[in-house]
């Protein structure tokens, strides 16, 4: 799993927030966009791409995207 | 794996009933902003839902639906041997409401009755049971009623549930004919484990209602609810939902050895857009085969599968046989799949409440 293609998916999920704010240190829930349908669209996306499923305690434990990426990671294994 | 397959029991007729009262999303008071009820429109799929009044039940709705078909059917109260009460807001905790439509409905007192308290794999779950207690031909006409008020035991003020759950009630009729040689097949699942992703937690015997359980609580902005109120957790919900049907609905197809292309119509349980075309998608199904009803119904739970039927397929289910698939999935968590074929049946037009 390559981190930067990670956060080309997750930056894909938001339609107004610029791919130039978001790295593997941004914390998501604090971009102004940020709200529970794309938290919706961010697992539909790891579903689709990673073949994870995440649950609601996964999304919120998680901070940054970096976080969300490991998180991805160790349940792939 | 477990599967189940029942015969010689075929769907006669449907009806459903919906409140008169509309609910549109757009003008709902519950969202920060305009855009964000136009985004979560966008994304349910879900404009508007009906509403029922205060002091109309679930049963209210489920006997106008059964006196309509009854008479459509040319059925007397009379010759019903059987019928299912499937609902989680059931008039009383006791008795069970089954046996109350038995008298309202002035059915026999040698009828069985029964309440399954099943939300959104309600209809699925129910004719398995039905058409099982059938197919012996001892009962020859049996009841299936899916009947919600969703809108009564969720909080108005949790934007959350309150843009997605309608009210409705649907009654399926099932009839013997040892002529009949279209197998329903089944396969079921549960994960228990997951129970808390939909729940009520005050109310039952395991938490009583108490003064606390009665007071609202703001649990994050936008969602404010009583202890008594049914809690959906969204992001569970929607892991467990593009997860589990889909995987259902394989296995169904496997274990039945069915052809997809000889399939007309898959019918989803209307949980919302977002969740049914993924699991569209992953079945490769094109957008005609899969029809909706969401838009101006909202989640009906347990109805939604019969409310789909004779909102969007009665000419269809008039006409000639369709080869159908159905899924139902939540609450439980529990989900069924099951492959049926039905025509030429009586379908009546949408009653209102």
């Amino acid at each position: 799993m390559d981190i930067n293609t990670f956060i080309d998916n997750f930056a894909g999920q938001f339609d107004d927030t610029d791919r130039s704010v978001f790295t593997a240190e941004t914390k998501f829930r604090e971009i102004d966009e940020w709200s529970s349908l794309i938290a919706l669209s961010i697992i539909a996306m790891v579903d689709e791409e990673y073949d994870v499923t995440l649950k609601g305690e996964d999304v919120k434990g998680a901070e940054t995207i970096q976080d969300l990426f490991n998180t991805v990671q160790s349940k792939k294994q | 794996m477990a599967t189940l397959s029942t015969t010689r029991v075929k769907i006669a007729g449907l009806a459903a009933c919906v409140p008169r009262r509309i609910e549109e999303n757009i003008d709902l008071p519950i969202f920060a902003s305009r855009e964000e009820a136009e985004k979560t429109i966008a994304s349910t799929g879900i404009e508007r839902r009906r509403v029922c009044n205060d002091g109309v039940t679930a049963s209210d709705l489920a006997e106008k639906a059964v006196v309509r078909l009854l008479a459509d059917l040319g059925w007397s109260a009379e010759s019903v041997d059987c019928l299912f009460f499937v609902s989680m807001t059931r008039d009383y905790l006791a008795p069970q409401t089954a046996c109350i439509l038995q008298g309202r409905l002035g059915l026999r007192e040698d009828c069985f009755v029964m309440d399954l308290p099943l939300g959104c794999s309600g209809w699925v779950y129910g004719m398995s049971v039905a058409t099982s207690m059938m197919q012996t031909g001892q009962f020859r006409k049996g009841l299936l009623i899916c009947a919600e008020t969703n809108t009564k035991n969720r909080s108005p003020k949790d934007r959350s549930v309150r843009p997605l759950f309608g009210d409705a009630a649907t009654v399926t009729a099932l009839e013997y004919d040892a002529a009949w040689d279209k197998p329903m097949n089944f396969v079921f699942g549960v994960d228990g484990k997951g129970w808390e992703a939909v729940h009520m937690k005050f109310g039952g015997m395991r938490h009583p209602t108490t003064v606390e359980a009665l007071q609202e609580v703001e649990v994050e902005p936008g969602i404010v609810r009583k202890g008594t109120d049914m809690v959906v957790n969204g992001m569970d919900v929607f892991s467990f939902a593009i997860r589990r049907p889909p995987a259902s609905l394989k296995e169904l197809i496997s274990a039945c050895s069915i052809d997809l292309e000889s399939v007309d119509y898959l019918l989803l349980h209307q949980a919302n857009k977002f969740i049914d075309e993924k699991i569209r998608r992953s079945l490769k199904l094109p957008p005609e085969k899969v029809p909706y009803c969401i838009r101006d119904f909202g989640n009906v739970t347990n109805a939604s599968i019969g409310l789909v039927m004779v909102v969007q397929l009665a000419e269809r289910l008039r006409g000639g046989m369709c080869h159908c698939l159905a899924c139902g999935f939540g609450v439980g968590l529990a989900w069924a799949s099951m492959e049926f074929t039905a025509g030429h049946l009586v379908c009546s037009e949408l009653v209102e409440y």
